[in-house]
């Protein structure tokens, strides 16, 4: 059938579906607030199109002189103006009974009757933009489109929209966007694709791994911004305090060797270097005459000089590895040849940590199967185009009683809990209740009172507004490192 | 030539361009080929007078290659170059490199140019590949790439672009990722941190997805299918390939790193592995059309040491202009490329392979053509090529387009290709 319609009288109801309209009774009105396209009013007549005829610009024909009209609006005007007497003005009186149409590909969702788009444009954009040519391109971002309107709609906006990553970073750029967000520390688990529209990440999904989040939660960004100042401090100092005793009986000649063989290395290398080659160098030096000249102050030794945030980072590094390892191995079954990798982490870090890693992901192991259940139902509803929305964790806490395992382990609660924000910490909340002696050290502690697990589920409800996670991390706050770092 | 041993602005290397520094150097580079210690030493001081890595390019271009000239005349350069190596490794955090190459890419698209090429061409096949109805369901890339430098940072995009363009199939197809070190290039912990990240991508993405990192691979080109897991199901043959997965090999400067006399190797061990697809990116090599031959001969030096000072005065020069004047990770990119420049000069036995010398983009060519088919890359891949650079506000980085001659695109600076990018079939 190339040519012409076909019409089908009101179609048999649910057909396949057993989803929409249960009566007839009250046909859902097409003009309400937009469903899943595609639910067309059941006496609704329709039509059928070949593609060329829905693609066809002008359907609306003429009888006179057989000129074509996209709409029959347009086509109205036009036989006005032919003077037509007034039998053949009228428009047909038979009452034109609301239309929607079927999309000609077959294997299209919508090319079933019970499926059909109510609107011709919005057919024939449907059509075009599912199984038709993309010969519209946006030129700043080489995006493609079908429809003409699609493409005009993209181009006013490409480049002007923002995208925001969950530690607070803005980009202007999709590609970078992304490639930090894959590497950044505040990659939250997702179980839906999201659209990468909006600048504010809220979307409340369930976390497809709620171990995942408890564990990996710990953003690293104030120790960013730290490192930063770190290196800053660090690039300052004078060169001579990262020189080596060895060197400094020869202080006055080798400074300037030192120089000429430390730019651009590590203050570490001058222990190893210099010992070897010193002899080599001084006697060269000699022959060469180097003048000593002090070293500018300006020169910048960065990257090494910073212990304290430097072994800080290293441990908080491998607490998230440790943290998620166990569940690596857990959670990833196709994953066999990472495992080897997995267990020697597994083992070096246990070393270094207090065994609670380990501990603390057993238990929510359980916790893993069930909330992959639950929330991978949910996720099958979601739109599938692309990017990155924030899901909000899931509010509830773990249902056993933390205390009494902690009590078990006799854990003590660390400096790193002062970080954190005290009223939002809510981990913080929960191990403080199960010291027997509470530590003293960090005022937040003290305030907490005894009866913690009361006062969790009071900020369970209350800080709704400040916060949508219960590991104290609000969307806008850039993170601290609250719960897991907390403990320790 | 040098007689006076003082410093005066007489002095014929500060006449013309101001390129003093080019111009030391290869005076020194050529004392050095001819072995006239004189010579030698007062170029040496004078560069070590006026050299500064915190300087102008010049300067800078003096400091590093000053040290990689100084070791290769005392013949100290193995073991300066090994000292240099373990001291990064140690201070190698996963942080740091990631920082460093995120702003990098931020800044220059020196990396991302081959990563979206590669990405677009690997796409492209895959998604043609069995025609409308046949879709492939499994694509498993193996990546060869020098993953030290990009730490897989061309995946993400690829992931996301996976996930969108394949939205209108009934599955989304899976993708096996297998990351092959040589010679145990990448820290451990840093190896874990990036396949955690990937895999929580992938599932954000949406993306079946699988990772498998195989470290301290020795000789590349005695590497199997077996050992890079690829599953090759011969019995069935009534099952059409249907569920073989789209074997991809991906490698950005990867081919650099393997030794001069492996590369061909290296390619024919490429095709067994039966790959749709092979993508590969170099740096591309400033040589004159006799390029040099072995690193040994003498001869040659000069030679190599020209290439070498062509390809790192640009290289400086664009660092210098893509990043802030103050910046840590143009400092930390300056001192990795005065690393390899010492191992590409300094370095007298070629036993140490991590550095070896370019190729120009026919030279690979050539060897490509022996065992794969070029594939043009098509006009989609071609614009978001042209869609990347256009976003970076520096200008100077532009397109180079294959002519009938050449196969792969050219990403230039300044007019000068500096990065060569190509994708082959069997």
């Amino acid at each position: 059938m190339d040519d012409g319609e076909v019409s089908n009288a009101a179609f048999p109801l649910h057909h396949n579906n057993q989803t929409h309209h249960p009566t007839s009774n009250n046909p859902p009105p097409l003009k309400r607030k937009r469903n899943l396209p595609g639910n067309p009013d059941p006496e609704a007549e329709v039509i059928a199109l070949s593609p060329k005829t829905l693609m066809a610009t002008n359907r609306f024909v003429c009888e006179i002189c057989l000129k074509g009209f996209q709409r029959d609006q347009n086509l109205q005007l036009h036989r006005r103006g032919h003077n037509l007497p007034w039998k053949l003005k009228q428009r047909t009186t038979k009452e034109v009974r609301k239309r929607v149409y079927v999309c000609p590909e077959k294997s299209c969702v919508h090319n079933h009757p019970s499926r059909a788009l109510g609107d011709l444009t919005g057919i024939k954009k449907h059509f075009c933009r599912k199984h038709g040519e993309k010969k519209w391109k946006c030129d700043k971002c080489s995006k493609r489109y079908a429809v003409q309107s699609d493409w005009k709609a993209h181009s006013k906006t490409c480049g002007t929209r923002e995208y925001k990553c969950d530690c607070g970073t803005i980009f202007s750029r999709r590609d970078s966007f992304i490639t930090h967000r894959a590497f950044c520390d505040a990659l939250a688990e997702e179980t839906a694709r999201v659209n990468a529209a909006s600048t504010i990440n809220h979307t409340l999904l369930g976390a497809n791994n709620i171990a995942y989040t408890l564990m990996q939660q710990q953003n690293h960004h104030p120790l960013v911004p730290n490192n930063m100042s770190t290196h800053f401090s660090s690039i300052f100092k004078p060169i001579s305090s990262s020189t080596t005793d060895e060197i400094s009986s020869n202080s006055q000649t080798s400074s300037r060797p030192l120089s000429l063989w430390n730019m651009g290395h590590h203050p570490h290398d001058t222990t190893t270097i210099m010992p070897i080659t010193h002899n080599n160098l001084h006697d060269i030096h000699h022959q060469i005459g180097f003048a000593t000249n002090p070293p500018p102050p300006s020169i910048w030794m960065f990257g090494n000089k910073h212990p304290s945030n430097g072994s800080q980072q290293e441990i908080i590094t491998s607490t998230t590895s440790a943290n998620s390892l166990p569940l690596m191995n857990i959670v990833k079954n196709n994953n066999n040849n990472n495992n080897s990798n997995n267990n020697n982490n597994n083992n070096h870090v246990a070393n270094q940590l207090v065994s609670v890693p380990s501990l603390y992901s057993t238990q929510h192991q359980s916790h893993d199967h069930d909330q992959t259940t639950t929330t991978s139902s949910s996720a099958a509803n979601m739109s599938a185009t692309a990017l990155l929305q924030k899901a909000a964790q899931i509010g509830s806490t773990s249902s056993t009683d933390p205390s009494s395992f902690l009590g078990s382990i006799g854990l003590k609660c660390s400096n790193n809990n002062n970080q954190g924000q005290d009223g939002n910490n809510k981990f913080c909340g929960i191990y403080s209740s199960s010291w027997s002696e509470p530590e003293s050290s960090t005022g937040d502690l003290t305030q907490m009172p005894p009866t913690k697990r009361m006062r969790v589920q009071n900020e369970d409800g209350s800080a709704g507004g400040q916060t949508r996670d219960f590991l104290g991390v609000g969307v806008q706050t850039i993170c601290h490192p609250s719960s897991i770092t907390g403990w320790i | 030539m040098m007689t006076s041993s003082s410093l005066n602005s007489d002095d014929p290397c500060f006449d013309g361009d101001g390129k003093w520094a080019t111009k030391l150097l290869r005076e020194c580079a050529r004392a050095i080929n001819d072995r006239d210690s004189s010579k030698i030493q007062h170029l040496l001081w004078m560069l070590n007078e006026l050299a500064s890595p915190y300087g102008d390019s010049q300067q800078k271009l003096a400091s590093y290659f000053l040290q990689a000239l100084f070791c290769k005349a005392t013949q100290t350069g193995q073991r300066f170059y090994m000292n240099l190596k373990s001291a990064s490794e140690k201070n190698q955090s996963f942080d740091s490199a990631r920082k460093m190459i995120l702003k990098f890419q931020e800044v220059s698209p020196w990396t991302t140019f081959g990563h979206v090429a590669s990405n677009g061409a690997i796409l492209e096949a895959f998604l043609e590949a069995g025609g409308e109805k046949n879709k492939k369901k499994k694509l498993h890339i193996i990546d060869i790439s020098n993953n030290t430098s990009t730490l897989c940072t061309q995946w993400p995009t690829f992931l996301e672009s996976l996930a969108t363009k394949s939205s209108d199939h009934v599955e989304t197809p899976q993708l096996k990722l297998t990351i092959v070190l040589v010679k145990e290039s990448l820290k451990g912990s840093v190896m874990n941190e990036i396949c955690q990240r990937m895999e929580k991508f992938a599932r954000l993405m949406r993306v079946p997805f699988e990772i498998n990192m195989i470290n301290g691979v020795e000789h590349l080109w005695k590497v199997t299918k077996e050992e890079l897991g690829i599953v090759v199901e011969e019995e069935d043959d009534d099952d059409d390939d249907d569920d073989d997965a789209f074997i991809a090999v991906n490698c950005v400067g990867g081919l650099r790193r393997v030794e001069e006399g492996e590369r061909d190797n290296v390619i024919g061990m490429l095709k067994s592995l039966s790959p749709r697809i092979v993508t590969t990116v170099e740096e591309e090599s400033g040589g004159s059309d006799d390029s040099c031959i072995t690193r040994n001969d003498d001869d040659d030096f000069v030679k190599c040491f020209e290439e070498c000072l062509w390809f790192y005065k640009i290289y400086f020069e664009m660092l210098e202009e893509s990043f802030p004047t103050i910046s840590n990770e143009k400092l930390m990119l300056e001192r990795e490329c005065s690393r390899n420049i010492l191992g590409d000069l300094g370095c007298n036995n070629d036993n140490n392979s991590d550095h070896n010398k370019r190729e120009r983009g026919v030279e690979w060519s050539m060897r490509f053509r022996e065992y794969f088919t070029p594939i043009g890359l098509n006009d989609d891949v071609v614009d978001d090529v042209r869609a990347l650079l256009k976003r970076y506000n520096r200008s100077g980085w532009s397109l180079m387009l294959p002519s009938s001659k050449v196969e792969g695109i050219y990403l230039k600076w300044r007019d000068q290709p500096v990065l060569w990018a190509s994708a082959w079939k069997p």
